[in-house]
């Protein structure tokens, strides 16, 4: 059965409420609630889902603000797919950004090296149970609260630990967010009456998102996920990195060789394909892109979870290359920086000629946007910075000094991507952290990073995270059984 | 100095990848030694290798459809090369279903086996999978340190129990003490004795069995003029005793030991097509 209700506004509304049971039996009760203004929420149950939903909301007495967020996960198979894209993101890095919005849920990646993002979006449609609500302070207008926070992926993880047991195990899986106490709680509903509840901290923070163009790349592949875990599986595990060689021909993935390398003690694989097994082959220019391997496997078991085909979209060596999936309830993208063949300055030398550098990568310069990095929504430098690191300004006119290569990354590729939210500097304070960590993680020298910026926020204002929430409605959250409309706010 | 050859069947490469699983896991680094109609497998018992000796021994004929090699030199018709098993063991583990299976020794950057797998793809042509294994060639003035050893002058030679049996006692055993003493006599009896401070463990194998050697000098036949009760004995290294037993993937259609009492245990594993003597030396 499917039930379906809509809200929004002034109108007084139907709420549907029902209690989930294991079985097939759903119990609806009407209630009608006055709703506040501005507040949207929506009620979908998807076909083979049993149950429902539930709704409410509203706001306290005295003007508190609040925010909520429910998403509840259920079905199987939906829960193996969640877990697997926990495990794709842990292979970034070690905390991400979770990110709740009206439609639905982002996950949010990026490695200490700055060369590899992920972002992973779960459409509110995705879970059984989706509930953002927040609440307006009156007398603004259209301005939703919204969270996102940083999670450290090590204390995710262990919740999602055994993704192919947690189908047979778990029976529901609920999010809530308790802002008062900076808290996401991830409750697990097992066998047998059991429990387990992880209660999280996070940390509020603007996340950031990586600017890449997809459509702008000449070559694109698409593969079903299964293609490319059995080319991968040819190479060690522990092989770092791997080439991606196209021609109109012939696709070629082989591992990694730079001039010093070893050949008396590598072990080299390639692997060749025809054309004709990539389910879509465009190549409009001839190419090899170095890539990290480690960082695309969790993209390829999660994709092999959700059994939807793989995008590769690349350009050529130095450009990122992004691999992607979409289908009607997620969408994720792996966005990797490759290795530049442009150098040609050994890493002793001074450093090589600004401009020639800043050729290769402002090709894509978008016209009017700068794209920014904001890790914290207050540290933007309102003007370009002098890079520490060797990041030139985006800016065409300036013409930065880079810094000798040594460790440091090359000039970042950038293509173009709207930024409104926060202006500023190429670089901001972000950057040295991340210039910094990168002192260890030498693989990547000569990795070009990717361009990131704020996340697009339309609905964010940089307003005080000073969040009430009152704890009788989480309280009362947790028992789908009996559902009290919470108490009033 | 060339060397190419080809599988084509299934069930050989099979038996071909088991075969190098189990030296993989004998030996991280070993000597591979092609003649016109076998293949060797050599680790030779340097002090290097902890008094390690391996001799593996293959007939070509039984897993190769295509075999030619041209050794250093017309009247020394040999290769020998210095490889790590495992990247060959690797490069034939995803190969399981393949159509055809290549090595070829090349010389691009460096000598090379190169593995070329045939796997068959969803389109007209095949997907093709190569691997560049590096090798290191052995020069001819080496050779002589890898030479077949000979049978050593045992006091006892006695068939092994179910391998199995022995893998699972000798891994609890490992967990209790680095060392073991294998005893055994004419009397088709074996013991596996560990010894701690704490404790002490004897596990008793009896009807073993002894193999009958042909006697040369009639010394070493089984009682004749010799005490079947006495036991021959030696204490061994238990991990590299159960590296021998964990490798094993098939069992042997034959399996002995011959223990010279302190010196050296002498094991045999015999396949149809595959024999594998493996030496440990007693601890002193």
């Amino acid at each position: 059965m499917a039930v379906a209700a809509k809200g929004q506004g002034r109108l007084q509304e139907h709420l549907v409420e029902g209690s989930f049971q294991n079985k097939d039996f759903v119990r609806l009760k009407r209630r009608k609630q006055c709703l506040p203004p501005h507040h949207k929420f929506s009620l979908k149950c998807t076909g083979n889902v049993q149950c429902f939903l539930l709704s409410y909301s509203g706001e306290n007495a005295v003007n508190h603000f609040f925010f909520k967020l429910k998403c509840i996960l259920h079905c199987f198979l939906f829960l193996l797919v969640f877990g697997r894209a926990i495990h794709a993101i842990a292979r970034i890095s070690d905390e991400f950004w979770f990110d709740p919005v009206e439609k639905g849920l982002a996950l949010r990646s990026v490695n200490s090296s700055r060369s590899a993002y992920a972002y992973v979006f779960f459409s509110s449609m995705f879970f059984q149970h989706y509930c953002w609500t927040a609440a307006a302070q009156p007398c603004q207008k259209e301005k939703q609260l919204s969270l996102s926070c940083k999670l450290i992926i090590k204390s995710v993880l262990p919740v999602f630990r055994c993704v192919n047991t947690l189908e047979r195990n778990v029976e529901k899986c609920s999010i809530y967010t308790n802002i008062n106490d900076h808290h996401i709680t991830f409750q697990l509903l097992c066998r047998h009456g059991v429990v387990k509840t992880y209660n999280l901290t996070f940390q509020e923070c603007d996340p950031l998102q990586a600017v890449f163009a997809k459509h702008l790349c000449p070559n694109i592949l698409k593969v079903h996920s299964r293609l490319l875990a059995d080319v991968m599986i040819h190479f060690p595990t522990s092989q770092e990195e791997v080439t991606l060689a196209v021609t109109p021909m012939k696709v070629c993935f082989k591992s990694y060789t730079e001039e010093d390398t070893d050949f008396s003690k590598t072990m080299l694989t390639e692997i060749q394909l025809h054309p004709d097994e990539f389910d879509y082959f465009q190549v409009g220019v001839d190419s090899e892109v170095t890539f990290c391997l480690k960082e695309l496997r969790g993209l390829l078991a999660f994709s092999e979870a959700t059994s939807v085909p793989v995008s590769i979209h690349f350009d050529v060596s130095g450009k990122p290359i992004a691999f992607s999936i979409e289908d009607m309830v997620l969408e994720a993208s792996f966005i990797l920086a490759t290795l530049s063949d442009v150098e040609k300055a050994p890493a002793s030398q001074q450093p090589p000629c600004p401009s020639q550098l800043q050729e290769s990568s402002k090709t894509h310069l978008g016209k009017s946007e700068k794209p920014s990095m904001g890790e914290d929504s207050n540290t933007e430098a309102a003007a370009p910075q002098e890079p520490q690191g060797n990041r030139s300004a985006p800016d065409t006119g300036s013409a930065k000094p880079l810094s000798p290569l040594g460790k440091h990354k090359n000039t970042p590729q950038v293509t173009r991507k709207a930024v409104t939210g926060t202006q500023g500097a190429a670089l901001g304070e972000a950057e040295e952290h991340g210039l910094g960590r990168e002192a260890t993680a030498s693989q990547y020298q000569k990795f070009h990073s990717l361009f990131f910026g704020a996340v697009s926020c339309k609905e964010r204002e940089a307003f005080s995270h000073t969040f009430h929430s009152l704890a009788t409605a989480s309280d009362t959250e947790e028992d789908f059984g009996n559902m009290q409309s919470s108490q009033v706010f | 100095m060339r060397f190419r050859a080809k599988i084509v069947d299934l069930a050989s490469l099979n038996h071909f990848s088991r075969v190098i699983n189990t030296i993989a896991k004998l030996a991280k680094t070993c000597t591979l030694r092609l003649t016109a109609s076998r293949l060797y497998f050599i680790l030779s018992d340097k002090v290097a290798n902890g008094g390690i000796g391996m001799w593996c021994e293959l007939c070509q004929g039984n897993f190769f459809d295509e075999f030619q090699m041209e050794g250093v030199a017309a009247e020394h018709n040999e290769i020998y090369l210095e490889l790590v098993p495992e990247n060959l063991s690797r490069a034939l583990k995803t190969a399981q279903s393949a159509k055809a299976v290549k090595i070829k020794l090349t010389n691009k950057h460096c000598p090379c086996l190169r593995v070329a797998v045939e796997l068959p793809s969803l389109s007209s042509s095949s997907r093709i999978v190569t691997h560049d294994i590096p090798v290191g060639v052995i020069p001819r003035r080496l050779w002589n340190d890898f030479r077949e050893p000979s049978v050593p002058d045992f006091d006892v030679s006695i068939y092994l129990p179910m391998l199995k049996t022995m893998k699972t006692v000798v891994e609890k055993m490992k967990n209790l003490s680095n060392s073991l003493v294998i005893e055994a006599n004419f009397h088709g009896e074996m013991n596996l004795k560990i010894e701690t401070d704490l404790v002490s463990v004897t596990t008793h194998f009896k009807d073993l069995g002894n193999p009958p050697w042909a006697s040369e000098d009639g010394c070493q036949s089984s009682g004749q003029g010799r005490d079947l009760e006495s036991m021959a004995e030696a204490r061994i290294d238990i991990k590299k005793l159960l590296q021998l037993l964990a490798g094993q993937q098939v069992n042997p259609t034959e399996a002995l030991c011959n223990i010279v009492s302190k010196r050296v245990v002498h094991f045999i594993l015999l396949h149809e097509d595959v024999s594998l003597q493996y030496f440990i030396p007693a601890l002193t």
